[in-house]
């Protein structure tokens, strides 16, 4: 699973920035900070979005296969599937799944389920009916996220002889993915890695996000509940880094240290404090985390 | 590959004129460049480092006696601009690095520029003194005071020659404006006003007061957790008083009209360019946040630089720019180590020349590039001490990217990303640059020059 170790990588990377930030020379530097957290926000959607979508599933991973892993989630969601897969933990599922492929089905909303259609034309269409077209309408679904999901998909992808549907469901699964994370995104991204598809999120997200204020809202819902997923997943390493730097942000948000920006103070002195309880079990308020140094 | 990169259809050859600073390969942090600045008429050539410092050099008038220095420049004037604070209300050392240097146009005999650290701006007067008043009644030659019980007659104190002296004091004291880090510096055309930028706030400050400042730009947000983006560069126009532009992280530039309103938040014109999304990655934000702008000398057109690339906008156009430069197109795929070590937050300056025919910018290894506008030509050169000979032309260097290294090209790989050049400066009107490499500043003239 390269690219979840590489997410992980990377937001270790990330925090220790963070948290070097706070002893360097000149104090915070916001717009570096700003920066970093950008990157461990879709570093962290990465990561999690690979349990989340074995939680979500509950479905077994068989091989590295992509469209079996979509076909067992196929079956929790949709009685009437066509194939039956053995049930697995989410753990299971995600271990195993090939690095480029395991994410797409995967970064979905929660009310979505991943999608491995046996026969992906007919499947796709259920969870796609609340967003999306056709799944055939390759650029149909594209244009709804304002994106060109399907410029990246064939190479990566798909274990199984591909047609052409299944290409698209692919992509429109993950632009539909992309969309509603977009909704919640506040202008800032949460894109996968180069490897993957579907990635033109960000002038999704800030058209969304333009959208109105309830924008920021529903990323905090969506967020923990990713996080209340992670919770069940073995999130150790996580969990650790978050300790370990918890620890440091608490110590750093107490009145007793005073803290670099006497404006942020005001704002967010009480919001600093709520955040460092928070801070273990929910990785979601970095930008608070940031902006109470 | 071409010699050199010129306007007008001529092939300039550059050539390797000065080198200032230590040849120690231990270099102390404070004497590390952080901004180089030409005056208005070419002739000063300031430098700031992180220590504080300033240094001023002066060309040499060309004359029939020494025909072999050819407008060299010297030192004239090195000062101690700005000091390590501490802020004890939020327990921040403020650093004393000099972030940006911007001249005044000269008005008298004296010069002026502005200096700032993150925190204060200061004017400073440089001023020579070659007479010095002798004969004082009250006071000795070697300055003690004279008992007045003891003098008997009076005396008219007269003005003698003397060795020339370059005094430097600062003159004004902008201070306490800024919550955030001061990143830009701009004189306005007016000369009475000039701006400076914060992460999050630009100011007007009039030259002549202190004590208040104009806050133009405020993109604080009520909550910080709702902050998107920071300002990253501003600059006032060159010919029109009431317009200036700043840069963001998110990779836009807005233009303000001051006339508009009082506070500037609402933009005049919005720049932008569609992203690209076949480029998606983990850090195509970062890479995307602007470095620096820098109106064109004609005012018709801005210069953005962000990390990988230059771009020339046409003010009247604002839905993409006229002209993209790949500064280093092959550490797109390196970015992750970039990250790791740092490299990719490096703040990187762009140039015109006076003619705004050409566009120079710093890279690793202590190259840098030059691209010409006219005939689409760019260049590869490199700082370094091995090229130093008096008036050796410099080679034109070439980054291999893939494939068979030819000879004399270097791999991405073996790049020195400690050397960068973040840096440079061209001379107003004459083919002149100073490129700043790390503590050490290179002068490289054009040969026909």
């Amino acid at each position: 699973m390269e690219y979840k170790v590489e997410a992980h990588r990377i937001m270790s990377i990330s925090l220790g920035k963070i948290y070097n930030s706070r002893v360097q020379r000149g104090g915070i530097k916001l717009h570096k900070n700003l920066l970093v957290s950008l990157v461990l926000r879709s570093a962290r959607q990465v990561y999690l979005s690979d349990y989340y979508g074995g939680v979500c599933l509950n479905a077994q991973h068989v091989e590295a296969k992509e469209w079996e892993l979509m076909d067992g989630d196929q079956e929790k969601l949709i009685p009437a599937s066509e194939e039956s897969l053995p049930s697995t933990t989410a753990c299971d599922q995600t271990e195993a799944a090939e690095v480029p492929e395991a994410p797409q089905p995967e970064e979905t909303d929660s009310s979505l389920a991943v999608e491995g259609p046996e026969d992906p034309c007919e499947a796709v269409e259920g969870p796609e009916d609340t967003s999306s077209t056709e799944p055939q309408a390759e650029q149909e679904s594209s244009s709804s996220v304002d994106s060109t999901c399907d410029v990246s998909v064939p190479s990566p992808v798909v274990s199984e002889p591909q047609c052409e549907a299944k290409q698209a469901t692919v992509s429109s699964l993950d632009c539909e993915t992309d969309a509603n994370l977009a909704m919640s995104a506040e202008g800032n991204s949460h894109q996968p890695p180069k490897a993957h598809s579907c990635s033109n999120r960000k002038r999704s997200a800030e058209k969304k996000a333009s959208h109105g204020s309830p924008v920021k809202r529903t990323k905090v819902t969506s967020s923990n509940a990713d996080e209340e997923e992670a919770e069940e997943m073995d999130t150790s390493n996580v969990s650790n880094l978050i300790t370990i730097f918890g620890s440091s942000f608490s110590g750093l948000l107490s009145k007793d240290n005073s803290e670099p920006e006497a404006e942020t103070d005001e704002s967010d002195s009480g919001s600093g404090q709520i955040c460092c309880d928070q801070m273990l079990k929910n990785l979601n308020p970095w930008n608070t985390a940031i902006v109470a140094f | 590959a071409m010699a050199g990169v010129g306007g007008g259809g001529n092939d300039f050859q550059w050539c390797f004129s000065q080198v200032k600073g230590a040849i120690d390969e231990d270099v102390a942090e404070a004497d590390i460049i952080s901004t180089v600045e030409f005056n208005y008429s070419g002739e000063l050539l300031a430098t700031g480092d992180k220590g504080g410092r300033v240094v001023i050099f002066q060309r040499e008038q060309e004359s029939k006696n020494r025909p072999l220095s050819r407008g060299e420049y010297n030192v004239y004037s090195t000062f101690q601009s700005h000091e390590p604070e501490f802020d004890y209300l939020k327990s921040l050392e403020i650093e004393e690095k000099i972030n940006k240097i911007r001249w005044l146009p000269q008005q008298n005999a004296a010069h002026f520029l502005l200096s700032t650290n993150d925190k204060t701006i200061k004017l400073w007067k440089i001023s020579e003194r070659d007479k010095r008043a002798e004969g004082y009644n009250l006071k000795d030659e070697d300055g003690r005071l004279r008992d007045p019980f003891r003098i008997t007659t009076l005396r008219v104190p007269v003005l003698m020659p003397m060795d020339l002296m370059v005094e430097a004091s600062p003159r004004r004291i902008f201070a306490n404006a800024h919550t955030y880090h001061i990143n830009s510096i701009s004189v306005n055309s007016d000369h009475e006003t000039y701006l400076s930028a914060d992460d999050l706030r630009i100011n007007l400050w009039h030259l002549e007061i202190t004590d208040r400042s104009f806050n133009i730009v405020d993109i604080k947000p009520a909550n910080m957790e709702e902050l998107t983006e920071v300002i990253t560069a501003a600059e006032c126009h060159p010919h029109q008083c009431n317009v200036f532009v700043y840069s963001s992280s998110k990779g836009t530039i807005r233009l303000c009209d001051m006339r508009a309103a009082a506070l500037c938040d609402r933009h005049s014109k919005f720049f932008e360019e569609p992203e690209d999304p076949s480029s998606r990655s983990f850090f195509s934000e970062i890479i995307s946040s602007i470095s620096d702008v820098k109106f064109s000398h004609s005012g018709r057109y801005m210069m953005t630089r962000d990390y990988l690339s230059v771009k020339v906008w046409d003010l009247n156009m604002e839905n993409r720019p006229v002209e993209t430069y790949q500064v280093h197109e092959y550490l797109r795929s390196k970015l992750c180590s970039l990250y790791e070590n740092d490299c990719i937050f490096d703040k990187f300056e762009c140039c015109w020349n006076g003619s705004d025919s050409a566009i120079m910018t710093g890279s690793y290894n202590n190259f840098f590039r030059m691209f010409d506008r006219n005939t689409r030509r760019d260049i590869t050169l490199e700082a370094s001490r091995e090229n130093s000979k008096p008036r050796a032309m410099l080679k034109p260097r070439k980054v291999c990217t893939g494939g068979k290294r030819k000879k004399d090209e270097i791999s991405v790989d073996s790049l020195d990303f400690n050397k960068k050049i973040l840096h440079t400066a061209w001379h107003p009107k004459e083919n002149v640059i100073a490129v700043a490499a790390t503590n050490n500043l290179y002068i490289f003239q054009d040969k026909i020059n």
